[in-house]
């Protein structure tokens, strides 16, 4: 169970795009450590651009973000902690083509974390034993199914031994044969307490491992329910009509 | 019980066929083949026999005049001339340990490329291509020497060369993988500094005798200007194709100014301006002297193409690969370097080695201005009264010599390319 201590605070978030248009109207969140956060909503209602302002991969203009204790702003060593102690997985893996699956998951944590690489590999060996894929090590990206590059994905983010994962809609890009494992591997995770935000339309993930869920619309939170309530009872026209769409 | 054969009968509840070897793949006959792609219809028979008729013609022509009336003598008494010009003879045993050097450390680098294939791909350590090489070069050692009219001893020395180049390959094939990985990631690194001390032993210094470069020529000048523009070119190309790039507006600006004013002028035009004010602009003496202001033009004019081949990889990068890698904590320089240089530059590959190619083709500019390069030094032999005439056969050979050139160059290129690819980036 998720204790009360906060890991990510999101106060009255703003943001606009350069080209004007006004992304993020106000947004509040904050996260637990250990507690897995679903973010729901229409297409175009800002979840990438939210979740994405956590590990500054997006600015905003007006508001704050503290992740664990540490308050983003352009100060860039903020930026660069608050990085390595938050893992990110994309829609499109966006692994390194150019490097093996190993190398991939060393990268990172012997360039910036400056370990010993021999020491990182046996941990990344674990690592991808952990996600199923351990006889993959040597094989590029581009031989590996999505569902195992997904895996490769999660498994570099947990080589940095980060503190938090933020996912964006991590099985979008799956057949569905493959978004089971992937899934699966994410259920684990919640499991050992890992705080987890996690942008799905994958309802039987929500209701099975999210302690919450969150529905976004038009840059706005409009709904912020357990799992239960939200899916049975939503309480906002906003959230009838989404679940009506994808139920 | 595996079955390499599927069952003969099949109902809904047969176990699902088990996986089989692929079919051996039927290769047709030579003959086959040859009547499929010329003669498989009438016109393509009768436009095929017209080609033949013609290539042959042409190639017999060739041969008879090559064999029979070309005298060749002129390429035979001037051979020192076009390999190096006018160098000290006194002082040619530097450019002798310069070609032993690059022999035995082109045989280990070739060797060890071959004993340590990439991880994901089993390699032969002696390859077909690889044996075709080793025939071809012994061919050209004992061939070569022979044909120009060199003296015995050079002949020696040239046998000796490709003996060790070849021995040095197989000793890197088979025992590369039992030497220290210490030692074996020295040997990228030992080319630059090949490079330099090779510079060093060409030009001199450091206590050995000048040779200044108005005495360098022919084939020596014509290679160490391309290389030295190439090599410097780089940097140049990454730098500017970055800052083209870059937030902030005056390195942006200053970027696109030097790319459209190379990229606006002939080279030929460029390398006279260049005589005649590099002298002003660049800090004092690093342009001494005309070849190395010709060498500073070239490297600029190849640096503006190769910023502009390498602009269009770093756009053919998919921006998730910057975002991934700065969200596992890399600083903008890392993600740079690590991720989406390697990437940007493999695209930038080909068009990079077109650059280079050109390049070398364009150093016979130089004869332009003065400078004994092959074209300077093929021109002042052929206005030697002894060998007028000779014009064909000077000719020849240095397009056989810039051809062998440029084929070394895409050969290479291609093999890297190979090496560098990811099969297929994910989408
Ligand atoms: N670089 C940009 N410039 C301008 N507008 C943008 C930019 N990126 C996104 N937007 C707009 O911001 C809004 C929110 O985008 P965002 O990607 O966060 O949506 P999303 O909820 O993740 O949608 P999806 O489910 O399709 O991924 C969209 O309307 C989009 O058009
Ligand atoms: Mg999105």
């Amino acid at each position: 169970m998720p204790s009360t201590q906060p890991m990510i605070e999101a106060r009255g978030v703003q943001k606009w795009y350069p080209n004007g248009f006004h992304a993020l109207r106000g947004v509040d969140l904050s996260v637990s450590k250990g507690e897995v956060v679903v973010i729901m909503g229409p297409s175009g209602s800002g979840k990438s651009t939210f979740i994405r302002t956590f590990n500054a991969l997006e600015e905003f203009q007006e508001g704050s973000i503290s992740v664990d204790g540490i308050a983003l702003s352009n100060d860039l060593r903020n930026i660069d902690a608050i990085r390595c102690d938050t893992g990110m997985v994309f829609q499109q893996f966006n692994l390194f083509p150019h490097l093996t699956v190993l190398e991939n998951l060393s990268l990172a944590p012997v360039v910036v974390r400056k370990r010993r690489r021999t020491e990182v590999e046996t941990q990344a060996m674990a690592l991808l034993e952990r996600v199923g894929i351990a006889e993959q090590a040597s094989k590029y990206p581009g031989q590996l199914s999505g569902g195992q590059q997904q895996r490769v994905a999660i498994a570099r983010s947990l080589c940095m031994e980060p503190r938090i994962l933020l996912f964006d809609e991590p099985t979008s890009a799956l057949d569905p044969e493959m978004v089971g494992e992937v899934l699966e591997v994410m259920r684990g995770l919640a499991a050992d307490g890992m705080t987890m935000v996690v942008v799905t339309h994958e309802m039987g993930f929500a209701r099975e491992v999210a302690h919450r869920v969150v529905l976004m619309s038009e840059g706005q939170i409009v709904e912020e329910a357990a799992p239960e309530a939200f899916f049975t009872n939503p309480q906002h026209e906003r959230s009838r009509q989404f679940l009506a769409q994808i139920l | 019980m595996t079955s390499i054969q599927p069952g003969p009968e099949s109902g809904t509840n047969q176990p699902l066929r088990p996986a089989r070897p692929a079919p051996e793949s039927v290769q047709p006959s030579w003959a086959g083949a040859l009547r499929q792609e010329l003669f498989a219809s009438r016109t393509d028979g009768l436009v095929s026999v017209l080609l033949i008729l013609v290539i042959l013609a042409a190639a017999l022509g060739l041969l008879r005049w090559a064999l029979a009336q070309a005298q060749w003598a002129v390429i035979q008494a001037n051979t020192s001339l076009f390999a190096i010009g006018r160098y000290p003879i006194q002082q040619q045993w530097r450019l002798w340990l310069l070609v032993v050097l690059v022999a035995g450390l082109s045989g280990v680098s070739w060797g060890l490329l071959r004993a340590f294939p990439r991880a994901d791909r089993s390699g032969e350590i002696w390859p077909f291509n690889d044996r075709l090489a080793v025939v071809l070069l012994g061919f050209l050692a004992a061939w070569l020497p022979a044909a120009l009219a060199l003296g015995l001893p050079l002949q020696l020395r040239w046998w000796v060369i490709t003996a060790l180049l070849v021995t040095m390959r197989c000793l890197a094939g088979s025992w590369g993988r039992s030497l220290p990985s210490r030692l074996v990631r020295l040997v990228p690194l030992s080319w630059p500094l090949l490079y330099l001390f090779g510079m060093v032993l060409i030009a001199g210094g450091l206590g050995i005798p000048r040779v200044p470069p108005s005495e360098w020529g022919g084939l020596l000048l014509t290679l160490l200007m391309a290389s030295f523009a190439i090599l410097l070119s780089f940097p140049i190309g990454v730098v500017v194709a970055l800052g083209r790039r870059s937030s902030l507006p005056l390195l942006r600006w200053s970027s696109v100014l030097y790319i459209e004013f190379i990229r606006g002028a002939p080279l030929i035009t460029l390398l006279f301006l260049g005589q005649n004010i590099l002298g002003y602009m660049l800090p004092g003496g690093w342009a001494p002297d005309r070849v190395w202001r010709a060498a500073w033009v070239l490297t600029l004019f190849c640096g503006a193409y190769l910023a502009e081949a390498v602009r269009a990889g770093l756009t053919a990068v998919p921006p998730g690969q910057l975002e991934a890698a700065r969200s596992l904590g890399l600083s903008m320089p890392l993600a740079l370097q690590r991720v989406v240089l390697p990437q940007a530059l493999r695209i930038a590959l080909p068009a990079a080695v077109g650059q280079f190619i050109s390049l070398l083709q364009d150093t016979t500019l130089l004869s332009l201005i003065g400078l004994l390069d092959l074209l300077g030094t093929a021109r002042t032999v052929m206005a030697n009264p002894e060998f007028l005439g000779k014009n064909a056969e000077v000719y020849l050979t240095l397009a056989v010599l810039f051809w062998c050139c440029c084929a070394a160059l895409g050969l290479g290129s291609r093999a890297l390319e190979r090496r560098l690819d990811p099969t297929h980036s994910p989408v």
